[in-house]
């Protein structure tokens, strides 16, 4: 299952995962999801090193990244991303619970590919994570060299 | 001036110097023929010699001339044969050439001595004139309050001002004639010896010497030298002033402290400051997700237990999710209210009059529902942010928008006027349930309301951001108002941002 998600997502807070992968539970789309809880695991993931080694070298379709993580936080890797040749391709979508305008800014600036602000509501944090599912994962045709749809 | 005789003939009157010639030889005369009759003989003639002398030397050239011809006459006609005729035999030509002669003499020494004398006259009077002119330097020294010390070469002290006596505590009878490092105990910043070359090469010096005083406390002063040079270029004088300035360095090392702690305290502020972003960041980012997961799983809860859990429970699920949400707007409201003092301002010209327009489309689903009767009035342009600008009229707004909520027919009125205090002034006025002015001072502390929160919502942040807004543009914030007579805020525009 690990190796085949289209979605990855980098989140710490093991209750947000829980909240969100309910959420994308209604569209069948948590087999499609990658949980991992920091940044130095999500960039082994990408560049298949660490214990990632033996997945297919195929980018996710879409990365939802939490900006405050352990080890390396989400800046770091939105940066690492779009600095790499290979990886720049990817969307990737901030996740956060910040509104702090620095953190906006500055994920704009590296080149994100939106930026969502997670609702404290439960109702209005349910569509947003399911909008975003639906949209980066089924509507939006990721860049080529995307991991295939199941 | 001259107080001896007055010697130069030409200062006495004609008739006295020829009187004096006529004078002298009638009396050369007389006494030469007394002698004669006593038989003296041959006295006569030195006699006249003498006469002549005392002509020319005491009356002048003329008087002498005088003198010399009345002599020969007086002479021929007594003393030379044939007597009492004016004969002239040549036997006695000599004599009166010799009288000629001698009075030539006497006349060359005599313009000699007069031209010594009015030289030494003259240098005489130029002498006194230094004299005077010195004198009165030496008081208009003595007249100066700075310092003035004069010294020689080997540093013993010439000359001392009454500002030195003053300044440095000894009269001029002490400090005349010693030595002037030793006296003042002078310390030096840098080598005497270098000083002294700098002197000796460029005529000047000047820095900062400490010295101590008669009564042993020490002063700094501001000491300029100039060296003083013979007419041979050998150095003779140091001229040194002095000027106190312990209390200017005392300031300086004042304002020195001072500086160092200012930079202390910025650097303090600045550290502060960043454990505040810090801070508001954090509670940005930490605060919010435990809050979200309350709501998320009571809601979860909600689903799990739907048909058993009956109204209580429902009740109790119902508060836990709004006391959640009442937190979650609270901690927005004072993130912003935060990020107003923190960010930086862009500042633009803005129409306010533009501002109100949009604010009010902004708002239009609040109101849709409501008659109220806008009245906008002139706005200004101020220069300003205009995020912060629109979240301060947004806030306003808003409240008169919230508290006209139970007035049958609510009125809200947006203009601005020319007050003679503070200039150009905004306010937002409504016919709402107002406030009582006795809690006015707490109107725009954060957190605080006037009003119950179940008559009327909110975080009781807005308004103290509207004040931090217009603190930050420099104006003034403040509200009038009667219990159920409506409210007024105003807020004053300063005239450099028109």
């Amino acid at each position: 299952m690990d190796n085949l998600g289209r979605i990855l997502m980098v989140e710490d807070d093991p209750k947000d995962v829980e909240l969100t992968l309910m959420a994308l539970e209604e569209y069948n789309l948590v087999n499609e999801v990658v949980v991992l809880g920091d940044g130095a695991e999500a960039l082994d993931y990408l560049y298949c090193r660490g214990n990632f080694t033996d997945r297919t070298s195929e980018n996710p379709a879409v990365l939802l990244l939490d900006l405050k993580l352990p080890k390396v936080d989400g800046l770091e890797v939105l940066q690492q991303i779009k600095s790499d040749q290979k990886l720049r391709m990817i969307p990737v979508v901030v996740l956060t619970s910040s509104r702090e305008e620095r953190d906006m800014v500055a994920s704009y600036k590296l080149g994100v590919n939106a930026y969502v602000v997670k609702p404290v509501d439960f109702h209005e944090f349910v569509n947003a994570i399911k909008e975003l599912g639906v949209f980066w994962a089924v509507i939006n045709e990721p860049p080529p060299g995307s991991i295939k749809k199941n | 001036m001259a107080q001896q005789k007055p010697t130069i003939p030409k200062d006495l009157p004609p008739i006295l110097r020829y009187g004096l010639a006529v004078g002298s030889v009638a009396l050369a005369l007389g006494l030469a023929l007394l002698l004669e009759r006593s038989n003296f003989r041959g006295v006569e003639f030195p006699l006249f010699l003498f006469a002549i002398a005392v002509s020319v030397w005491y009356a002048g050239l003329w008087p002498g001339v005088l003198a010399v011809v009345l002599s020969s006459l007086a002479f021929n006609y007594y003393f030379t044969e044939p007597l009492y005729t004016f004969y002239v035999a040549r036997v006695d030509v000599p004599y009166y050439v010799v009288f000629i002669l001698f009075a030539s003499l006497l006349t060359w020494f005599s313009t000699i001595r007069r031209r010594v004398e009015q030289q030494l006259l003259q240098s005489q009077d130029e002498l006194r004139k230094e004299v005077a002119e010195r004198t009165q330097q030496a008081s208009l020294l003595n007249l100066t309050h700075d310092t003035i010390i004069a010294r020689d070469m080997s540093d013993n002290i010439t000359f001392w001002n009454r500002g030195a006596e003053e300044l440095y505590g000894w009269s001029w009878q002490e400090a005349v004639g010693k030595h002037s490092q030793q006296l003042l105990q002078t310390e030096f910043p840098i080598p005497i010896e270098e000083i002294r070359a700098e002197l000796l090469r460029t005529g000047r010096w000047e820095g900062e010497l400490r010295k101590t005083k008669a009564d042993g406390s020490s002063v700094v002063v501001a000491s300029r030298w100039s060296l003083r040079q013979d007419e041979q270029g050998r150095p003779t004088t140091i001229l040194e002033t002095n000027n106190d300035i312990s209390e200017r360095k005392q300031r300086e090392e004042e304002i020195r402290k001072l500086n160092v702690e200012l930079g202390k305290r910025t650097i303090d502020l600045e550290v502060s400051n960043k454990e505040l972003e810090a801070f508001a960041y954090s509670v940005s980012h930490d605060l919010r997700a435990p809050l979200r997961h309350m709501v998320g799983f009571t809601e979860l809860l909600q689903k799990h237990i739907g048909s058993t859990l009956d109204e209580k429970g429902h009740r109790y699920t119902r508060i836990i999710l709004e006391s959640a949400k009442k937190m979650g707007a609270l901690i927005d409201d004072l993130l912003a209210f935060s990020r107003i003092g923190r960010a930086e301002t862009r500042e633009t010209m803005v129409s306010l009059e533009q501002l109100v327009k949009e604010v009010l489309t902004d708002m239009q689903p609040e109101t849709d529902g409501r008659k109220i009767a806008w009245k906008v009035g002139a706005l200004p342009n101020l220069y300003g942010d205009r995020s912060m600008l629109k979240l301060a009229l947004v806030n306003l707004i808003s409240n008169a928008v919230k508290f006209t909520r139970k007035q049958p027919q609510p009125e809200i009125e947006i203009a601005s006027m020319e007050t003679k205090q503070d200039g150009v002034v905004v306010f937002v006025r409504d016919n709402g349930v107002g406030f009582d002015m006795k809690y006015a001072h707490k109107l725009f502390g954060v957190f605080q309301r006037l009003h119950q929160s179940d008559s009327f919502e909110g975080t009781g942040i807005g308004l103290a951001t509207v004040q931090r807004i217009i603190h930050r543009h420099g104006g003034r914030v403040w509200a009038e108002s009667l219990v159920d007579r409506g409210a007024t805020f105003f807020f004053s525009v300063p005239s450099r941002r028109r």
